[in-house]
């Protein structure tokens, strides 16, 4: 009788074993499959060329040059203006702020900024950054409207990272006699630091990849040139991927090369999160808690 | 030192105080009973009640330390030990007293045939002897000492044993000193206790040195 | 005097009515510990006497809390000055993420003292009244996470002690450490009280017992019994005291 309820038990057990590997294994095979189609599409059209020269004949034969910097560009410009702004939220959010309307209310504007579409921010950012403040089409409008984007994610996960802190640190630094910002600053921060950092990349790896919010602030068609200040326009990686598969002179053409730009958006990408794992882990070491 | 050490070491102090304290009445009470010291013999019932507080503040010390100290091993044995020793010195102390008592009560001093009949002066000084090995065990820490105390009792319990003999002989030969006679004898039965006592407190030293319990065996 | 001093304190969390009433007052340079089962009160009322439930919203206060006399709870009180004088060690081990000379020099660098020679002085000292300056006189430019949780916990009291306080709260100070480094905390705690006063929670009825000269008993935010921690361990007045260090709880 127990036997059978231990064999039952057994086999169930399997069952569910296996059911959760095979589809965490599918997870990874999707992955894998979609970097190996990139991959084997793409690694045709790169070469040193692709990524250091200007796109010519309609896009369909040269580099991609201008579109990695303008898309770096826009990175560097939106967390110039997401990062300290986000940090700061978040400080005043999880250390300052007593638990209250006043916080939930802030949280809760924190949360719709995250879920509203990326379109709505490029629409948004058109209307205020390019046509209000006379911004026109440029990094500037475009690096703000990225920020905007990134904002949320900066202020979440650093809300999260300093969260994480144990109040026993704070207690500790306020029993000593240290003020708010003292506190906060020698030890709060230095010990939320990996896990802000990782944030941070998280939201550059986010934003380097996001096509709607330049669409109508910042992103030329084809400028084979590189910019000379911040209210000129520039290509980026994702919407020039965009141009050459839907609108170029000849898509089919250019397919090689679109493959190619995916490729490096992709490992743009990849390098971001890398990077954030090795900074979250060399900080972490420094803060290392038992 | 640590806190429980310190503890432990005012602990040990106060025992021996209390075993010299008592060790003086003993030897006060041979004096007043060999050389018939009424004065020495009231000194010696005076000086009970300091015996008396001593013990029980013993007795709290003890008590104090196994409710804030938690002693163990080594440190449980020797508390317990000296509640034990504690006791039995007042026990000792009390028979000093008594001694005193009979010297107090008896109308003339006793006879010297009396004193040499009974071994009186060899029983005093074997039952001192025996308080100050004891002493000296504790003071060192040496269990041999305490050892030296069971076979000095034999002596103490074989004068005992004589005791009957001898009242029988001395009343034959001289009737008019039954008091005298029943009285050395009570004191003898003191002195036999003093040495079971003592005997009880070697048992306690070599319990807390050696961790060995010796009480209720042959083995010495 | 007495060093510490609450006068019908009461205290509220929101609804909660966390200490009810509490009189007690502790003698300059002896070991108060407060007992009582989870949730009486007594850490509360531990950090009443830093003011460190201020950081808590909606917390309520009426009633007296004085040190040296001085009402705590007065409009004119700085609480970063207070906390100067009252030093805290907590529950588990938390030194800061810095040098073990820097977590000592903490206290004094957040209150505006740079000097070196004075660092230095202070550092040295603070660490030999917590009996860990021979353990770690060699490396006080080494994290302090590579010291043992004994340690850290020893260093976070020299951390406490930098800043020369008056009193020193302990918030269950050795519940984390393993027997051998509780017994030098506790020893430590003894050698303290000759220049500080210390008000120490405890889980531990033992621990109060080796280390407290007064014990008070709390249950459901009173004050049952306070005296002299002999009286408390051998002849308690209360019977829910009684129970409680007997084990019989319930």
């Amino acid at each position: 009788m127990s036997s059978t309820i231990a064999s039952r038990k057994r086999r169930n057990e399997q069952i569910a074993f296996w059911l959760f590997r095979l589809l965490s294994f599918g997870v990874v095979a999707i992955l894998f499959y979609i970097l190996y189609f990139l991959v084997s599409n793409g690694i045709k059209a790169i070469s040193w060329e692709f990524i250091t020269q200007m796109p010519e004949d309609g896009m369909t034969k040269g580099g991609i040059y201008p579109a990695i910097i303008g898309t770096l560009y826009l990175v560097a410009g939106s967390m110039i203006f997401a990062f300290p702004i986000g940090v700061a939220s978040a400080i005043y959010i999880n250390e300052y702020t007593k638990d209250g309307v006043l916080k939930k209310i802030i949280k809760q504007m924190t949360n719709n900024l995250a879920g509203i579409p990326s379109i709505i921010f490029g629409l948004f950012g058109m209307a205020l950054f390019v046509n209000q403040l006379k911004f026109g089409d440029s990094i500037l409008a475009g690096s703000l409207t990225l920020g905007l984007l990134a904002l949320p994610v900066v202020i979440r996960t650093t809300e999260e990272a300093l969260k994480a802190v144990p109040d026993t640190f704070r207690q500790a630094s306020l029993g000593l006699g240290a003020s708010k910002w003292q506190t906060t600053s020698k030890v709060v921060i230095p010990i939320a630091f990996p896990n802000i950092i990782t944030g941070l990349i998280l939201s550059i790896g986010r934003v380097s990849g996001e096509t709607a919010p330049i669409l109508f602030t910042v992103a030329a068609y084809f400028l084979p040139k590189l910019p000379q200040s911040i209210f000129d326009q520039v290509m980026a990686l994702p919407y020039h991927l965009y141009v050459i598969t839907t609108s170029g002179t000849n898509v089919a053409e250019s397919r090689p090369m679109a493959y190619g730009t995916a490729l490096v958006l992709i490992v743009i990408v990849l390098i971001a999160n890398l990077l954030a794992n090795a900074l979250r882990k060399y900080f972490g070491k420094k803060v290392k808690m038992n | 030192m640590s806190h429980l050490e310190t503890e432990l070491h005012l602990l040990k102090e106060g025992l021996i105080e209390m075993t010299r304290l008592v060790k003086i009445q003993l030897f006060k009470g041979r004096d007043a009973l060999l050389n018939f010291d009424r004065d020495l013999a009231r000194e010696i019932i005076v000086n009970e009640n300091r015996i008396n507080a001593l013990e029980l503040k013993i007795d709290r010390d003890c008590e104090n330390i196994f409710a804030l100290c938690n002693p163990v091993a080594v440190d449980l044995r020797f508390v317990l030990a000296a509640l034990k020793i504690n006791a039995n010195l007042e026990r000792i102390g009390d028979n000093a007293e008594g001694i005193a008592r009979y010297v107090m009560e008896v109308d003339r001093p006793f006879d010297e045939k009396i004193i040499k009949g009974y071994c009186v002066e060899e029983m005093c000084n074997t039952a001192t002897s025996m308080l100050d090995n004891t002493l000296e065990a504790l003071l060192q820490e040496d269990t041999k000492l305490a050892r030296q105390v069971f076979l000095k009792d034999d002596r103490l319990d074989e004068i005992n044993r004589d005791c009957t003999k001898t009242t029988l002989r001395l009343l034959k030969e001289n009737p008019d000193n039954a008091l005298h006679y029943l009285s050395i004898m009570s004191i003898i039965r003191k002195l036999e206790r003093v040495g079971d006592q003592s005997k009880n407190i070697a048992e306690e030293i070599i319990f807390y040195i050696e961790a060995k319990v010796l009480k209720h065996t042959e083995e010495k | 005097m007495n060093k510490l001093e609450s006068i019908d304190l009461n205290l509220y969390y929101s609804d909660f009515h966390a200490l009810k009433n509490v009189s007690m007052a502790v003698k300059a340079n002896t070991v108060a510990a407060l007992i009582g089962p989870s949730g009486c009160g007594k850490s509360t009322y531990l950090r009443t006497f830093n003011r460190m439930n201020d950081l808590i919203d909606n917390v309520k206060i009426d009633g007296g809390v004085l040190l040296d006399g001085k009402d705590i709870y007065d409009k004119a009180v700085v609480t970063d000055e207070l906390r100067k004088q009252v030093g805290m060690v907590f529950q588990k081990p938390n030194p800061f993420p810095k040098s073990i000379y820097e977590n000592v020099a903490y206290g004094l660098r957040v209150n505006g003292i740079n000097n070196k020679k004075i660092l230095d002085e202070s550092v040295e000292k603070s660490l030999q009244q917590s009996a860990l300056w021979d353990e770690v006189k060699d490396k006080l430019k080494k994290s302090a996470f590579e010291l043992s949780g004994g340690q850290q916990q020893r260093l976070c009291i020299a951390r406490a002690l930098a800043i020369e306080p008056t009193v020193i709260l302990m918030d269950e100070p050795a519940s984390a450490l393993d027997p051998i480094s509780t017994s030098k905390i506790e020893e430590l705690i003894y050698e303290l009280k000759k220049k500080y006063t210390i008000v120490i929670v405890t889980h531990n009825m033992q621990q109060a017992g080796r280390v407290s000269d007064y014990t008070a008993f709390f249950y459901m935010g009173s004050l049952i019994e306070y005296g002299e921690t002999k009286e408390i361990f051998t002849n308690p007045k209360n019977q829910q005291t009684q129970n409680y260090i007997t084990g019989r709880f319930g």
